[in-house]
């Protein structure tokens, strides 16, 4: 038994290890000053989304060389790292707010870890304002905490629409990701008001996280003869769901997704088979939708030598929104930031930013891509009222 | 702390101390006690610190309900995620305001039973113990026939299964969407005294009959069988007791936290507190507490690590992930050196961390002479 805990605890170490090589960036140490102001950024950088957070702080340092000094004084950005796990988040947070004292506190990627680091920013009354987190349930009761992404609701609404207005489906069958908070989400909201619409969900399926076998799932589904899939989940397994449901000989049924589809792993691991499948994004590079995208789209790829991803732009967004809203209540003051936040509207380069009474942004844009020749191409923006 | 010098085994100069040893342990805890009623009233520590005081005694829970199991059973169990997920679920339900439950349950309805619960924090607390511990016994007729790696696996799994029974009750426990806004009920001396209670009660428990049997069967079950023990009495014992410990760690780490996920409960929890309690010594109740403190305490305070340091003329740029990378090898070198954990079996005694301190410059005279052996420790 001992030398199997042996083994087991050089595993877990050497595992440990691994997720502590995480991305490389240049956090601001420094003593405290009130020439300067201080942002924090509360993302995680090393563990299971540190690839999701990396993206996201590209945007924010993007946005931060680009912008400069506010009010006449020194921006620094303060990053703390929430590990991915939720437990360490709330720490994280409590950190940030009682020992970095930051002004502001941008992020988190990942909802999970947002609502666990809302308590302390709620309790110690600084804004945070978080770039991707869709769950609902990150601002709700939480007067401290704003989000300049579209939520999941408006998501579900604008695929629902395409699926029935655009692409003519009656029918859809829907295969989902239970332990995914977002893809739970996310379902819901598209089958509401795809049955307001008036179609009809034929048959549903669920799969957990890191599922590789969807055999089942999908000759559930595809027999009640559904026109479209919707999967909303990971891309890993959804290019899996897409390729297995080739292979089972369905050749012609069309998939669609949301915004975390939009991945080079999608294409890599789906190959030929994601072809064809529509998603959701707030951002296409190609798709210009004022002169703050051209800009963020330039100095991205001057910086990078590649496009930009959804996320780095959306980090550039709330850079710039906290950026503003300090400029417009003229004091880094939680109460006067947001009283800013109340009637400011910004030109982020994912378009424009207002806020309403729950501190979620209206956005009315969306855009739709396709896969199409192994990329992601843009297919259509969509306007809902 | 320790009361184990009660035994006529020991030698006469520990027996002399004695008095003086627990003068000194009294001393101690009173001071901490005078110092935790500073911090909680915001004098020294803000909420940060405030914060990894609360999930060191969280975690010391938790340590010490997989010790009973592992270190003093010798039951190699890993199912301690599992329970600690129902314990914070059971007790989230129990004291989430019904106004926000029903507020933060919009993919389905939450379920009408549920959504009246309400009780204090201390009998929310309790009957997440409750609950996990009559978890522990359905799960204990099947799985403690079982012994060492397989005992483990059959955990393991169960505790899985137990995250994702949580995953898909979606009218109960609001599914992957979590539950939020959990009263912050657990302050600092909701924590220091849950833990001073368990920790008593497991040095009471092993000095009972239960307590010998339970070390009986962890040295020899064959030998414990034949002396009239029923072994899978007692192994169910232990279990049920550690299925509520750990229960009760599940509520408070909710009621710290905040918000909770059933992806927080995974396995990697388990491996945490495993880790924990070899780190503070398989059998050692006061080790799994210093342990449980060691690793949380050490975690936060690394994070200067991350921004990017300088020991003298070496300067390490700023890598996130630094922290972990040298966590890792801190946890490494501690375990080459001491193989059974910083205490063994043991308790912690004055008199033990004297022999430490005294012990220490002749260990590095080692280090030196025994150079060809010593190469593995990579300092």
């Amino acid at each position: 038994m001992k030398k199997f805990l042996t083994v087991f605890l050089v595993l877990a170490m050497a595992l440990a290890l691994l997720a502590g090589c995480g991305s490389t960036g240049d956090g601001g140490g420094g003593g405290e000053d009130s020439d300067v102001i201080r942002i924090g950024v509360f993302e995680p950088l090393t563990g299971a989304n540190a690839a999701g957070g990396e993206i996201e702080v590209r945007g924010i340092e993007l946005a931060h060389e680009y912008l400069g000094d506010l009010l006449g004084k020194k921006v620094e950005l303060v990053k703390v790292d929430n590990k991915s796990d939720a437990v360490e988040a709330a720490t994280a947070a409590s950190r940030l707010v009682e020992n970095e004292k930051v002004d502001i506190v941008l992020g988190s990627w990942g909802s999970t870890l947002s609502i666990a680091g809302g308590d302390a920013f709620k309790n110690s009354q600084t804004v945070a304002i978080a770039a991707s987190a869709t769950n609902p349930n990150v601002t709700l009761g939480n007067d401290y905490y704003y989000r300049i992404c579209f939520l999941d609701p408006f998501q579900g609404t604008v695929l629902a629409n395409y699926a029935y207005k655009t692409m003519g489906a009656t029918k859809v069958g829907i295969i989902y990701e239970t332990s995914n908070d977002y893809a739970v989400g996310l379902r819901n909201f598209f089958k509401n008001s795809y049955e307001e619409l008036g179609g009809e969900i034929v048959a549903e399926a669920m799969y957990q996280t890191n599922d590789q076998d969807f055999n089942s799932q999908l000759m559930t589904v595809m027999a009640e003869k559904p026109d479209v899939i919707f999967a909303p989940g990971n891309y890993t397994e959804a290019a899996l769901i897409m390729k297995q449901a080739r292979a089972l000989g369905y050749d012609d049924i069309k998939f669609l997704g949301g915004d975390t589809w939009e991945t080079p792993p999608l294409i890599e691991v789906g190959g030929e088979a994601v072809e064809g499948c529509v998603i959701t994004t707030f951002f296409d590079p190609d798709a210009p939708l004022n002169d703050m995208t051209t800009t963020f789209v330039e100095l991205y790829r001057e910086k990078y030598n590649e496009d930009p991803a959804a996320f780095t732009a959306l980090g550039f967004d709330v850079y710039l929104t906290a950026y503003k809203a300090i400029e417009a209540a003229g004091s880094t003051d939680s109460e006067a930031i947001r009283e800013a936040l109340k009637t400011l509207e910004v030109e982020g380069c994912t378009g424009s930013i207002r806020f309403d009474e729950n501190g979620d942004a209206i956005k009315d844009t969306a855009i739709l891509k396709t896969v199409q020749d192994g990329k992601f191409t843009f297919l259509d923006t969509v306007k809902i009222d | 702390m320790s009361k184990e010098s009660k035994s006529p085994y020991l030698p006469a100069t520990t027996q002399k101390h004695k008095g003086l040893s627990r003068t000194l342990s009294i001393v101690v805890l009173a001071a901490f006690a005078v110092f935790l009623y500073m911090a909680n009233s915001g004098k020294i520590l803000g909420s940060y610190e405030l914060r990894i005081i609360r999930l060191c005694g969280v975690y010391a829970i938790a340590a010490l309900s997989m010790n009973l199991v592992n270190g003093f059973t010798g039951q190699f169990s890993l199912g301690q995620a599992g329970f600690m997920a129902i314990g914070a679920y059971v007790t989230s339900l129990f004291i989430i305001p019904t106004a926000q439950k029903t507020a933060m349950y919009y993919v389905e309805p939450i379920a009408p039973w549920v959504e009246s619960l309400q009780a204090p924090f201390i009998v929310a607390l309790i009957i997440g113990g409750l609950v996990a511990a009559l978890a522990a016994f359905l799960i204990g007729f099947p799985v403690l026939r079982l012994r060492g790696d397989y005992l483990a696996i059959a955990t393991l799994g169960f505790s899985e299964i137990i995250r994702i029974f949580i995953t898909n009750m979606i009218p109960i426990t609001n599914g992957s969407l979590g539950l939020k806004n959990i009263p912050d009920t657990a302050n600092v001396w909701w924590t220091t005294i849950a833990v001073a209670i368990v920790v008593i009660f497991m040095l009471r428990l092993m000095k009972t009959s239960y307590g010998r049997s339970f070390k009986a069967i962890r040295d020899d079950d064959v030998a414990a069988e034949a002396m009239g023990i029923s072994l899978f009495r007692h192994k169910m014992l232990s279990f049920v007791i550690g299925g509520f410990l750990a229960g009760i760690s599940g509520g408070l780490l909710a009621s710290v936290v905040g918000a909770i996920t059933p992806i927080y409960f995974r396995f990697t929890l388990a491996y945490e507190i495993l880790l924990i309690v070899v780190l503070g010594g398989q059998g050692s109740i006061t080790g799994s507490v210093v342990g449980a403190c060691i690793l949380t305490v050490a975690r936060e305070w690394l994070r200067f690590m991350d921004n990017g340091f300088s020991i003298g003329p070496l300067t390490v740029p700023p890598i996130a992930g630094m922290r972990m990378l040298v966590f890792s090898i801190l946890l490494m070198i501690i375990i080459l050196f001491y193989r059974r954990g910083l205490f063994g079996s043991n308790e912690f005694s004055w008199a033990g961390l004297l022999r430490v301190i005294k012990s220490i410059p002749q260990g590095i005279k080692r280090l030196f002479t025994r150079k060809a052996k010593a190469e593995g420790g990579g300092s």
